[in-house]
């Protein structure tokens, strides 16, 4: 056998937390500084923040003898993306009171809140928590915020599917008092068991994440997840899940072991025992293999094709006492938002309204910020966010219909969301600059106006109505899931980006590398010619991944 | 620990002595024991004159930045070492309704702001500016604190003065006058002070003149270079707070605690509009009192011209024959509200304006720490409102926008008071906004001087994130450990208002401990409201900790005064 390897260190900061506490009190009361001590910095994304700095502001910064501008950012536990009007309208206070202002739906179904200062936290945390909403586990190596396909129209069994991202949420959250202490000042208790047979006192090795699918719409992008569920829907009923294992998208620029990765099916399942079972045992296995000496190969992806997936399957019936049904048949059609006014299978209403990149402010074209809130004053909605970064207006009673389609109008929502051209409607950006400390290039900054750019070359070719998906990160950790886009775009350092191609329109074919580092002219200039090629020489309804991986990618 | 005949002698020592007086004691023997050595300051003397024909004085002073105290103190101990006897109080704890009563008088007085008495007298120099009791009995002198580089040189001193005269007092020595160099003239005027109470000769003296009007050593000027100006405010703030770094080629000799003094020049768009709305010719000649030149250059570099005071504002009616309400206002706004008949007027109308005051900024540097050619300011830029009009202070404005390179002349302006102790002593500091610039230049020479002594500094502002002014500064002597304990306040960054005050509340405790094991005590930055509240605030520490009454505590912070452990230099 190998050696033992050297554990990373954010393994012995884990271990050596007292149940994630750390010295997080103490952080918090130093006062000369906005930042927190270095291991602190790692606890604290356990307990659903990061603490960034502006990036755009550094230099100036240390002119002025200040430090630089130090924050958090903020991502809640939403499972399956779900709030309700009143929550809605704290979180728009809380956000105007404490953070920039932005309110950012995440590629997660969640919402993150940026530009909070240290001393916004626990007044932040607070506020949250008197409308029932936490950040526990939003971030970190435990189970991740679990989405769910959000639309209700979806299937009549989607109330039912929906809520086993509440159960899996419920079930893997880590036993520590911690966040109730540190943050809402809750008593510590030292008799108090707080025993956590899931993560121990390790954690996992990384971060892991779980999402639910409801075919025919793969709009979570199931298999990019290190567990992805797809619903089995017969007559109606649900019958259990498809499980899918060991997808993952994050990569590093030059270094040849990571790789994006789609899940493997293994399985199906069809009681909720077993299903919670296996996506309990799926953790522990990746909690026990996983590789905690190397954080970029630590994910389940990586321990999944170390183990073999015949070998991980096998271990995973073992420790669940039971076998794994065959895969049941499934079909995906669409991975997208279906905009505009829906009927759900209830006969309540929901409306899709188109959010950029997930940015919720108010600006000088449209105030959807302040039309939001409107709404939520109305009380008549739930609020739903999509794995594509926008939001449904959800289970509206008709005869709220004409109010909340008023309100609409009103903020010329209706025709924000219409005006919107097929490609940047099923486009998206990840955060990057100025807040990501990861970010090498601009992402939901830039491509707003790139695709401006990019709209008139596919009028050009007559192709406007082509709903190709565009995705851009400003790095290769792929949080807008670039990788699993037609076109990715892959910041590589400031103004430039790999260009992907080739992938599918479903999320079940991933893109490969076309180009590399091309800066704005260049980019255009290679999707002009890609396109003329396209529109002369695709068959019918080709799509333009299926295309291009036809003619550019299987070839080589 | 005290064996038992020496418990016994101490208990003896202190039976009858007041709360206050033993919390006094604590903080001095903490220094004997940290110094190893005995000091004199605060220690009032009660020994029985030992001539017994030696008469009763009393000397009065009025102080802002301690020079009057300081003769004061050093004429009460002179006279009673040849057993006079004295009474010695600052003005504003003196009864004025006790004047009548009193015999020889002796009053030492500054001038501050615009040619006004220093807070501590305002109260008795209203008094005796009310009152029609007569003082036919008083015999007094007064020593003049002041700055030759003000248009209103003493003039408080001559003030109190003139109306002691008034009220039938009479003037035993004639009113000294004393520019910035007052060593020898105060000297004098003590030794006559006291050679009249020996001789005991109470009629009229012919005053020795010793009046220094002219004679002044006028105080060194520098050349400096603007080396950088940053403004610490970071973007979002209501603030401009400017971080200037002046070179000069000779060696600056300052200590830290003194201020650099500026007179700024006045806005080239304000001389230009004046020059164009008299119509006068730039380049005329024109001789005032005080200095001879070109128009242009008398209204830029030398004449006031900026929120003129209520006689000029008169003078400038009489002459144009206006009828002007008494507001303060800048001469641009008087020549467009009530225009000159005649552009000849605008001769008498330059003859009016006063020369431009001098500016004090706090010296942010060390000599030891950042060299003695190189000095460091803090400052804000003055901002506030005429008729809805914001409006820029004039030297702070001016000061802000030197870009790096353009000279600049200054001088120093020492304050003896505001010293740090010797070096194993401990030091709070409480600078709230440029307050914190005198104790940037503390902490820089402790650091540089490797001093024992622990350092703890109240700071605060609108907003942690953009005026946090020096941040990362402090946060090195905090690392390196030469800020012992840093405690902040930032107003505006939660709902409910927090300012040094209340840090000063919720440290309570440890600061009263500090105290009482002999730390000095600094405030410094702007009056209004700040140091008002801060005093507030640790009357309130020494009543809840030092469990004083009221009473107690102000006696305390009284004596803490008197010993210079609480030393202001607030503006
Ligand atoms: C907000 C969000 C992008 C967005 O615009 O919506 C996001 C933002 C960040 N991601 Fe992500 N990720 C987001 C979805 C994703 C996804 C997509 C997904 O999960 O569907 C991925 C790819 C899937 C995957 O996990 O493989 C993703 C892969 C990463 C990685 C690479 C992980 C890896 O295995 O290599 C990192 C870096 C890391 O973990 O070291 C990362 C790290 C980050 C951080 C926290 C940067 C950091 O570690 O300091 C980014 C915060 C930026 C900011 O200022 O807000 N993020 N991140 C998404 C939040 C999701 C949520 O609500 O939880
Ligand atoms: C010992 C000492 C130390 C100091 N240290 C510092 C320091 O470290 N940092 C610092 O920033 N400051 C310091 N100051 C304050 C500084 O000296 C100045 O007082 C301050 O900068 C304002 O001066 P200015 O020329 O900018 O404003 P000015 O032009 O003199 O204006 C001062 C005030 O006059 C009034 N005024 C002026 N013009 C008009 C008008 N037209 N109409 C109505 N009102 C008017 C306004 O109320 C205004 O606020 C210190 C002062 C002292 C005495
Ligand atoms: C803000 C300020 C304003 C002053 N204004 C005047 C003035 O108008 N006229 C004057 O003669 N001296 C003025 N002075 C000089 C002081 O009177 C001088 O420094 C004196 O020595 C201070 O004595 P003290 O420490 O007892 O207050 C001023 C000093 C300061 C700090
Ligand atoms: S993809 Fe990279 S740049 Fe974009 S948010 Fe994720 S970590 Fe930051």
């Amino acid at each position: 056998m190998t050696t033992p390897k050297k554990l990373s260190p954010v393994e012995r900061i884990k271990t050596e937390s007292h149940g994630l506490r750390g010295t997080l009190k103490e952080s918090l009361l130093d006062e000369i500084t906005g930042s927190l001590r270095e291991d602190d910095q790692s606890l604290i994304k356990l307990h659903g923040m990061y603490q960034q700095d502006d990036r755009d502001r550094r230099e100036e910064r240390t002119a002025k003898k200040l430090e630089w501008l130090y924050s958090y950012m903020v991502r809640l536990r939403l499972p399956g993306g779900f709030m309700t009007s009143a929550q809605w309208q704290s979180l728009h206070h809380i956000a105007g009171e404490h953070s920039t202002g932005v309110i950012k739906i995440t590629t997660r179904q969640t919402i993150q809140l940026h530009g909070i200062i240290k001393s916004h936290l626990k007044p932040t945390l607070k506020a949250f928590d008197l409308q029932g909403l936490d950040s526990i586990a939003a971030c970190g190596d435990v189970n991740r915020n679990v989405i769910c396909s959000a639309h209700p129209n979806q299937s009549p069994a989607h109330k039912e599917i929906f809520q086993y991202a509440e159960k899996i949420s419920l079930m893997t959250l880590p036993k520590t008092r911690a966040y109730y202490e540190i943050w809402l000042d809750e008593e510590q208790l030292a008799d108090r068991n707080e025993d956590d047979p899931l993560y121990q006192d390790r954690y996992l090795p990384r971060k892991f994440k779980i999402a639910i699918a409801i075919p025919p719409n793969n709009d979570v992008d199931v298999f990019t997840n290190d567990i992805g569920l797809i619903a089995v829907v017969e007559n109606n009923q649900l019958k259990g899940f498809n499980i899918a294992v060991g997808g993952g998208l994050g990569t590093t620029h030059g270094n040849e072991q990571t790789y994006p990765r789609l899940g493997t099916l293994i399985g199906s399942l069809d009681t909720e025992e077993k299903i919670l079972k296996a996506v309990y045992e799926v953790i522990t296995i990746q909690r026990d293999y996983g590789d905690r000496s190397d954080r970029k190969l630590a994910r389940l992806k990586y321990t999944l094709d170390r183990i073999g997936v015949d070998a991980f399957k096998k271990e995973l019936e073992h420790r669940c006492g039971f076998t794994l049904d065959t895969v049941r048949p499934f079909e995906f059609t669409d991975r997208k938002d279906f905009y505009g006014w829906q009927p759900g299978p209830d006969g309540k209403w929901h409306y899709t309204l188109f959010v950029e990149n997930g940015r919720v402010l108010d600006d000088e074209n449209v105030k959807l910020k302040t039309a939001l809130y409107e709404i939520a004053k109305t009380d008549k909605v739930n609020f739903r966010f999509t794995g594509n970064q926008n939001v449904i207006l959800s289970d509206i009673d008709d005869s709220d219909k004409d109010t909340i389609d008023l309100l609409l109008e009103q903020y010329a929502l209706i025709q924000h969301t219409s005006q919107a051209g097929p490609v940047r409607k099923n486009a998206m950006a990840c955060v990057a600059f100025n807040t990501c400390p990861l970010a090498l290039a601009e992402a939901q900054r830039y491509l707003p106006s790139l695709i401006s750019k990019i709209e008139p070359l596919l009028a050009k070719y007559n192709l406007q109505e082509e709903e190709i998906s565009v995705r851009m990160t400003g790095c290769p950790n792929g949080c807008a899931r670039p990788y699993a886009a037609e076109i990715g775009f892959v910041g590589t350092a400031y103004g430039r980006y790999n260009l992907h191609i080739g992938g599918d329109k479903l999320g079940e074919r991933l893109n490969t590398k076309f180009k590399e580092s091309l800066d704005e002219s260049q980019i255009l200039e290679t999707l002009n010619e890609l396109f003329a090629i396209f529109k002369n020489e695709k068959s019918g309804n080709e799509t333009f991944g299926d295309f291009s991986h036809r003619k550019w990618i299987s070839k080589n | 620990m005290l064996a038992e005949g020496k418990l016994k002698q101490l208990t003896q020592l202190i039976d009858g002595f007041s709360k206050e007086e033993l919390i006094w004691m604590n903080g001095y023997l903490a220094g004997i024991a940290a110094n190893g050595t005995r000091q004199d300051a605060g220690v009032i003397h009660t020994n029985e004159p030992k001539i017994a024909r030696a008469k009763k004085i009393t000397v009065l002073y009025g102080t802002e930045t301690g020079n009057s105290k300081r003769i004061a103190t050093t004429l009460a101990s002179e006279g009673k070492k040849l057993g006079i006897r004295v009474k010695l109080n600052s003005l504003d704890q003196y009864r004025p309704e006790d004047l009548i009563a009193e015999e020889f008088l002796f009053l030492i007085v500054s001038t501050h702001g615009d040619g006004e008495p220093p807070a501590s007298a305002r109260s008795f120099y209203n008094y005796i500016h009310q009152t029609d009791t007569s003082l036919p009995d008083l015999k007094y002198s007064v020593l003049a604190l002041g700055d030759l580089s003000y248009p209103q040189f003493c003039q408080t001193g001559i003030d109190i003065d003139e109306r002691l005269q008034t009220l039938g007092a009479k003037a035993i020595i004639g009113l000294q006058k004393c520019d910035v160099d007052f060593d020898e003239e105060a000297k004098q005027w003590i030794h006559s002070v006291v050679n009249i109470k020996q001789t005991e000769s109470s009629g009229p003296i012919t005053k020795k003149d010793i009046n220094l009007n002219g004679k002044s050593k006028t105080k060194k000027i520098y050349e400096g270079t603007i080396r950088s100006t940053i403004n610490l405010n970071d973007k979002g703030s209501n603030k401009q707070t400017y971080h200037l770094e002046i070179t000069s080629a000779e060696q600056i000799v300052y200590e830290p605690g003194d201020a650099m003094g500026i007179i700024p020049s006045n806005r080239k768009s304000m001389v230009d509009l004046i020059i164009s709305l008299t119509g006068i010719d730039k380049d005329l000649i024109i001789e005032t009192s005080k200095v001879t030149g070109r128009v242009e250059e008398l209204l830029r570099n030398h004449l006031n011209i900026c929120h003129l005071n209520i006689p000029t504002i008169r003078k400038y009616a009489s002459i144009t024959e206006h009828t002007i309400p008494d507001i303060r206002m800048d001469l641009v706004d008087l020549l467009l509200e009530y225009p000159l008949a005649d552009k000849s007027l605008f001769g008498q109308v330059i003859n009016l304006l006063a020369p431009i005051a001098p500016r004090l900024y706090s010296i942010s540097s060390s000599p030891a720490a950042h060299g003695d050619s190189e000095i460091h300011l803090t400052v804000s830029r003055h901002s506030f409102h005429v008729n809805e009009d914001q409006r820029f202070g004039l030297c702070s404005d001016f000061l802000g926008e030197l870009a790096a390179g353009t000279s600049l002349q200054f001088y120093i302006h020492k304050n003896r008071s505001f010293r740090l102790p010797e070096s194993q002593l401990d030091v709070i500091m409480i600078g709230p906004g440029t307050g914190i610039a005198p104790f940037r230049a503390f902490l820089s020479e402790r650091d540089a001087m490797g001093a024992s002594g622990r350092n703890w500094l109240f700071f605060g502002d609108q907003h942690f994130s953009t005026d946090f002014l020096y941040q990362s500064e402090l946060q090195n002597f905090s690392h390196t450990g030469v800020l012992s304990k840093i405690s902040l306040a930032f107003s505006r960054d939660q709902p409910e208002k927090k300012y040094v005050q209340h840090k000063i509340l919720e440290q309570g405790n440890e600061l009263f401990q500090w105290i009482n094991s002999g730390a000095y005590l600094y405030i410094c930055g702007t009056k209004d409201p700040n140091s008002i509240d801060i005093e507030n605030a640790l009357l309130k520490v020494f009543e809840d900790h030092g469990k004083l009454s009221r009473e107690e505590s102000k006696n305390f912070l009284v004596m803490l005064e008197n010993e210079n452990r609480l030393i202001k230099d607030v503006y």
